[in-house]
């Protein structure tokens, strides 16, 4: 793994998610050496958790496919997973990042072939269902996991059923002894694509998501509709695993708001409007099904306007114009009670529902602050655009609140600032060797 | 020409050697495949394995290689040589994974395989090494149409990478709308206050760029060519023109303001009190600094203004716009500004029904309101004009009150109108004629017509959601407002990204590589002259428009503009055009080298022909999962449904298959073909294969066509299944063993 | 000081719709009245009041009215006069408006106008208790009490205190209530002085407001 070879043409990109996949692939479609750097043993980031994406409702999987496909393509592209910056040294044109491996104790003769799971019966957490389940702690993170390997969970090793999967594998492919390792790399640019988490429910207090477990982020609710999810693709509520056929959707959930983010985190509205025709998808067109979407404005641009009047054509969607003030729950039944006023002619509403959805706000994964010693950023974090950053550009939704598409046409204009460093970085060489 | 020489490399691991007598195959590959060299590996993916192959590359000159292990989505890497023909028999997930491991099931199980081996052997031997497009054009220039926000971005970061670019614009001066505005909406913290548009120091960069040249009072009279060898006409009011060259052409060409005449309810003519927000810009500017805005009627200053959102956009009512325009709302905020930062005593008053400042647009929004401006949300009913300025009324949606307000001046915030041009499918799809008041920007020489095809209301946007620069006219990016209403942070984001498209087409186009979404295929489409009757199919079917008619009217294939979906060759009724590696032969060899059973056997056969992008993962992640499907199947991944010619369907039901299934994306409006058309064009044909069924007295059901989602992994082997039900049913082809 | 006497409407001035000059008048005279522009009609103030639905117009719905120029809607409605300071409101407020403060200020403003609603209880309650605590700087529980049951009238008065004498006498077993402080009330020392204090600072309160003094700080 010491061996990377890079140079300061090189284009250092850190996230493999819809965005820096998008920053990494159009710069080496141009040509030009990009070393791309993913934290999590395999690469999509927030999309491939994504069930559809508005307004088209096709699935992110399917633009995954076709990225992984050019990724394994294009041999100028290195993909490094499992990986983190932990610190940049140089500057524009001249970049050394220092970069922390974790051990995946499975090494690339992996065929995929699952012999290891199936000898390890230990569980953990599934991030990749948010924690909505367990998984073994030999596995592929998901069905469409690129690269296609498995890994061993740290937890399991020093364990009899480490050793049983090192056993059962074929192929000599796990490895017990891997190591944390540190890597030094070269760069003439950093796209910083790290992306986005969703801001921590918990401290929007009066809505519960701590006390109540029928209030559920929408992040979740989008894994619940997943086939391979925690839920078989079910809308089922977590407390008593019933049908969820009467679900309320509370926008601007740690959005808008200076006790918790200050900015709109744009795509939310659509993100609810999309996941209301999760109900009909589920249960049928005809169904008693509901949706209550409350909210304070329906944010949706441009041609997105189209998607929201179909679903506000649908009698089955309710919109209330109001920040709910507060959840509690019913505890005869699980059901959640949403209290507030609709403020359209001051209408005051207790309403039951069998589920709450909070429609989650954005906040950078990792803020500018911590970018580098700290990076020009706005108050939430997000990066901004600014000469005194150097050759460090951040894209996708590390530089603002993005719906997909935005994210990637901001991914590619960063390919194109960081191209911009590399190439001046070369032409500067040229005419050195030419002197 | 060296001797093809096929080494064919049987993997036994994964479970394979267990499953399978891959001596058998093996016996296959070198007695039906005509392999020269035949091996079995336990982990043939191992540095071991890959290493046995590239000594037989390098010793025994084989030069075709079949290898015959898990699916080509697998280990892509290990397997790949680039000096040689690959073709993958899919073992393991087509086979053993997808078949109960039971004693009933080794012999059909074991009849899969073989037949697997039997079609990669077949396919290897017709597929030629692509050698990339030799037809290119070296012209690394971008071309940009259009000097707004847009296209001057788009010039000085093409430029600021090395690029030298050809600017055309058709006025007189640079700068376009933001030239107009008095000031923009911020785009840095602390998203206050209105900024300086920052447009004459673009303007000044521009002119002052030794890489950038600009053509005034000039538009693109003739466009021709493909990337890295366009060729554009440019034209002066005058009437001269002369034509430059270049590689890649960025289309900045904005918006035309919405015609806010139509509104009469909202009193736009009828009052000089009663603008939009552009004539508001020109009143402001007019103020500048130091005074104050006057209304119109009698140049007094305006002491109470209300802004009218959504005025005539977000709306069904004819000659409105149906959508919304995005930047309005922090536009009306940005206005409201102009006067209070003059004169805080002014009432502004903004009536909205949703306001809309997504991101930062909310610190706008809060300064806005700290600086007094009201906001209410409120339905406006009409305008009716005054004496001097007019009374606004409306609903009061939060006091639910019918209700009105007295203003001084009306602000109108109506919407942007794409200037896309002539809407090339509108021209040639329906019968009623086009908007004649279009003018083109392009005027491209293409056989589909002079622009960019349009999305939806108008704009040149890409339909697809990963991929926003996806373009169906190879080499040609729209930015700005123009695909898409938005305002100037946007707008400059998505140039800079149209900016790398056309950098990336004319680096590729160089190289004879593909653009997205087959990048870097070196693979290109030729056809056979003797062979074709010119029936133009290929020319109107291709979904890219990369096909024109020579002079003698033959089609011309533009290489750099195509895509290598394969569509055009599926359209072929005469079977001339062909990819190296990938035609009518390699795919109709590997249906040929199916063995059928006898029909007293009672072993059904059916043919797969499924998306590889999309059905094909969707079977191997089923099989990743270990969900079974009828032994009856042979799985052919294509590049596309649209590349599937009929004679595949009548050769596999001749030589007695006894089902068909096409695998596609969605069609239709929110189609979910990477190639746009290719899934629609495949639903046409198979309608009109009906007939030859029923000229072969055989079933409709013979052939079957679904719409399936990469995640149908559960969905998929049901659908199969349930179909091998339909096949049992209706009984055996009547055609085998003819 | 550009404050002039136009700051200060007679109680009958109509404002003018949507004009702001209402919503100036708040901003001039109103404590916290100037957070009233920042108002983004979530609801969530209405929403989380625990009397919520005793309220005609809720906070948010107030702010827009206010806006709208509702000038004498919202003076003389008892609904500010409900708030009972909890909080919930101002701790959920996503653009951070002190509403309880303001929900007072209006009351106040109300009050000193003269335009109150002369029989609202919170008012009343507001006065006795001030008239009360101003008077010796401590409060009389006993008189207190006795004032608030009579507030009604002398049968209402006596019906109360007879439905309260269990627990008046469980108090006074515990020394919890001593029936002589309704004539030996020991007040703080000095009570004059806290009365000179705190006419001077409504006279400064008066000043910075502009406000002129004793102009409606009689009315009952």
């Amino acid at each position: 793994m010491a061996d990377v070879i890079a140079s300061n043409e090189t284009i250092l990109v850190v996230g493999a998610g819809i965005s820096g996949l998008t920053a990494a692939l159009e710069a080496a479609e141009c040509g030009k050496q990009v070393i791309l750097l993913e934290k999590n043993p395999a690469i999509g980031g927030r999309v491939s958790q994504l069930y559809r994406y508005f307004p088209k409702l096709c699935k992110p999987a399917c633009g995954l496919e076709i990225n992984v496909r050019r990724l394994k393509a294009n041999p100028r592209v290195r993909l490094i997973t499992m990986a983190e910056v932990t610190a940049i040294d140089g500057q524009a044109g001249d970049y050394t990042v220092s970069v922390h491996i974790r051990p995946r104790f499975v090494n690339e003769n992996c065929t995929a072939c699952g012999a290891c799971a199936e000898v390890v019966n230990q569980e953990i957490e599934d991030t990749f269902n948010y924690n909505m389940g367990t998984v073994k702690a030999a596995y592929l993170p998901h069905n469409a996991a690129y690269p296609q390997r498995y890994l061993l969970d740290p937890s399991l090793i020093g364990s009899p059923e480490a050793q049983a999967a090192k056993a059962v594998c074929k192929y000599d492919a796990i490895d017990l002894e891997m190591q944390d390792e540190q890597l030094q790399i070269k760069a003439g640019a950093i796209i910083w694509a790290t992306g986005w988490k969703p801001y921590d429910a918990a401290k929007i207090q009066a809505y519960g998501y701590d006390r109540f477990e029928n209030v559920i982020t929408s992040v979740e609710f989008e894994r619940m509709m997943d086939k391979y999810g925690p839920t078989g693709g079910r809308l089922l509520r977590p407390s008593d695993g019933k049908e969820a056929r009467n679900i309320a959707f509370i926008q601007c959930a740690g959005s808008r708001d200076q006790n918790h983010l200050p900015h709109c985190s744009r795509i939310c509205c659509m993100a609810s409007l999309k996941q209301s025709t999760y109900l009909s998808e589920q249960y049928g067109q005809d169904s008693d099904a509901r949706a209550s979407i409350y909210y304070i404005d329906i944010r949706v641009i441009d041609r997105f306007e189209d998607f929201y009047r179909k679903v506000q054509a649908d009698e089955k969607v309710h919109f209330i114009k109001s920040k709910v003030a507060s959840v509690v729950e019913d505890s005869s039944n699980g059901d959640v009670i949403l209290h507030g006023v609709n403020t359209e002619g001051y209408h005051r509403y207790a309403n039951h529902h069998d589920l709450c959805v909070l429609a989650i706000g954005m906040q950078p994964s990792v803020p500018a602050s911590k970018i580098n010693g700290g990076i020009r950023g706005d108050s939430s974090g997000f990066i901004e655009l600014d000469i005194n950053n150097g050759a460090i550009f951040g894209a996708g939704c590390a530089s603002n609140a993005l719906d997909v598409n935005r994210a990637a046409q901001s991914a590619t204009a960063a390919a194109l600032y960081a191209i911009q460093t590399v190439n001046r970085v070369a032409r500067a060489e040229q005419t050195m060797i030419g002197e | 020409m060296t001797e093809p020489k096929l080494g064919a490399y049987i993997c036994k691991g994964c479970g394979i050697s267990e499953r399978l007598n891959c001596d058998q195959l093996a016996q296959v590959a070198s007695s039906e495949g005509k392999a020269a060299v035949v091996r079995q590996h336990p982990f043939l993916c191992s540095a071991a394995g890959v290493e046995m192959i590239r000594s037989d590359m390098a010793g025994q000159g084989i030069n075709q290689v079949v290898i015959a292990a898990c699916s080509r989505r697998a280990k892509t890497e290990a397997f790949a040589f680039d000096t040689v023909t690959t073709s993958r028999a899919n073992l393991r997930e087509g086979v053993i994974w997808i078949r109960p491991d039971h004693e009933d099931n080794q012999e059909t199980t074991q009849e899969m395989a073989a037949d697997y081996v039997r079609m990669a052997c077949a396919e290897v031997q017709q597929m030629r090494q692509p050698g990339g497009n030799t037809e290119t054009g070296v012209n690394k220039q971008i071309l940009v149409v259009g000097g707004g926000i847009s296209g001057l971005t788009a010039a000085l970061e093409s430029a600021a990478a090395g690029y030298h670019v050809l600017l055309v614009e058709k006025s007189a001066a640079l700068g376009g709308w933001a030239s107009k505005l008095y000031r923009s909406i911020p785009t840095r913290e602390p998203y206050a206050d209105p900024q300086d548009t920052g447009v004459e120091l673009l303007i000044h960069r521009v002119q002052t760029d030794p890489q950038i040249t600009v053509y005034l009072n000039s538009y693109c009279n003739r466009t021709s060519g493909a990337p890295g060898q366009f060729s554009i006409d440019i034209s002066t009011e005058s009437g001269a023109t002369h034509t430059v060259n270049a590689g890649a052409i960025i289309q900045a060409s904005g918006f035309t303001r919405y015609d806010a005449s139509q509104l009469p309810e909202l009193g736009y003519g009828q009052s000089p009190d009663i603008i939009d927000q552009a004539e508001l810009e020109r009143l402001a500017s007019a103020a500048g600094t130091e005074g104050s805005i006057v209304r119109p009627s009698d140049q007094a200053e305006v002491k109470a203004v209300v802004f009218v959102q959504c005025a005539g956009q977000r709306s069904n009512q004819p000659g409105h716009l149906p959508y919304c325009s995005g930047f309005c709302c922090n536009a009306a905020i940005k206005q409201a500004m102009y006067f209070k930062d003059n004169n805080p005593s002014v009432d502004t008053v903004i009536l909205y029904t949703d306001l809309r400042t997504p991101g930062n647009g909310e610190d706008f929004y809060r300064s806005a309101q700290r600086k007094g401006i009201t906001f209410s949300k409120g339905k406006v009913t009409s305008v009716v004009p005054g004496k001097q300025g007019a009374e606004v009324f409306f609903d009061d949606l939060i006091l639910d009150t019918q209700t009105s307000i007295q203003a001084d001046l009306v602000v109108l915030a109506t919407g942007q109108i794409a200037n896309a041009g002539i809407d090339v499918e509108h021209v040639t799809s329906a019968e009623e004629p086009t908007d004649k008041t279009a003018i083109s920007v392009l005027n491209l020489s293409y056989r589909q017509g002079p622009d960019v095809p349009q999305l939806k209301h108008g704009f040149a946007d890409s339909h697809f959601i990963c991929f926003p620069y996806e373009t169906r006219r190879t080499g040609i990016y729209a930015c700005g407002p123009v695909r898409r209403p938005m305002d100037m942070a946007q707008a400059r984001i998505d140039a800079t990204g149209a900016a790398l498209k056309a950098i990336q087409a004319v680096e590729n186009a160089v190289l004879g590589r593909a653009a997205h979404p087959r990048s870097g295929d070196l693979s290109f489409p030729s056809f056979r002259k003797e062979g074709c009757t010119q029936c133009k199919r290929c020319t109107v079917e291709c979904p890219f428009g990369a096909i024109d008619e020579d002079e003698n009217r033959y089609p011309l294939f533009n290489e750099s503009r195509c895509r290598r979906c394969g569509t055009c060759m599926g359209a072929c009724p005469v079977r001339v055009i062909s990819f190296q590696n990938y035609s009518v032969d390699t795919v109709g060899q590997q249906i040929k080298h199916v063995e059928i059973p006898d029909e007293m056997d009672e072993k059904p056969r059916i043919l797969i022909l499924a998306c590889e992008n999309d059905a094909y993962p969707a079977l191997d992640m089923a099989a990743h999962n270990r969900l079974s499907y009828s032994a009856w199947v042979r799985v052919i991944p294509v590049r596309c449904l649209g590349s599937v010619n009929t004679i595949w369907i009548t050769d596999a039901l001749n030589s007695g298959y006894d089902g068909i299934m096409l695998l596609g994306c969605k069609k239709g409006d929110n189609y979910q073909c990477h190639f746009v058309k290719g899934s629609e064009v495949a639903h046409d044909r198979m309608s009109k294969i009906s007939d030859t069924l029923e000229q072969l007295q055989l079933e409709k059901e013979r052939v079957a066509i679904h719409e399936v989602e990469i995640t149908d992994i559960q969905r998929l082997p049901a659908l199969i299944n349930d179909y091998a039900d339909v096949i049992e049913k209706i009984g055996m082809n009547p055609f085998k063993g003819f | 000081m550009e404050k002039s006497a136009s700051k200060q409407p007679p109680p009958t001035t109509t404002a003018e719709k949507y004009r702001n000059n209402f919503l100036r008048e708040v901003e001039d005279n109103v404590e916290e009245g100037e957070w009233v522009k920042m108002c983004i009609q979530c609801g969530v103030c209405s929403g989380s009041c625990p009397l919520g639905s005793a309220w005609e117009h809720p906070p948010q719905e107030l702010f827009m009215m206010i806006r709208a120029g509702q000038r004498e809607q919202v003076l003389r409605s008892d609904s500010m006069w409900m708030c009972t300071s909890c909080y919930n409101c101002i701790v959920r407020c996503p653009r951070q408006l002190p509403i309880t403060h303001i929900m007072h200020g209006l009351a106040n403003y109300a009050h000193r106008l003269g335009i109150a609603p002369a029989q609202n209880p919170t008012r009343r309650f507001a006065k006795i208790f001030w008239d009360n605590i101003a008077h010796s700087g401590r409060v009389n529980e006993l008189l207190l009490s006795i004032k608030l049951y009579f507030m009604n009238g002398f049968g209402e008065g006596i019906r109360m205190a007879y439905h309260m004498a269990g627990m008046g006498f469980a108090m006074f077993k515990t020394g919890r209530l001593d029936p002589f402080g309704l004539f030996m009330h020991k007040g703080i020392d000095n009570a004059k002085e806290l009365q000179t204090m705190l006419t001077k600072a409504r006279e400064i309160e008066d000043r910075r407001r502009g406000l002129g003094l004793g102009v409606a700080v009689k009315a009952d």
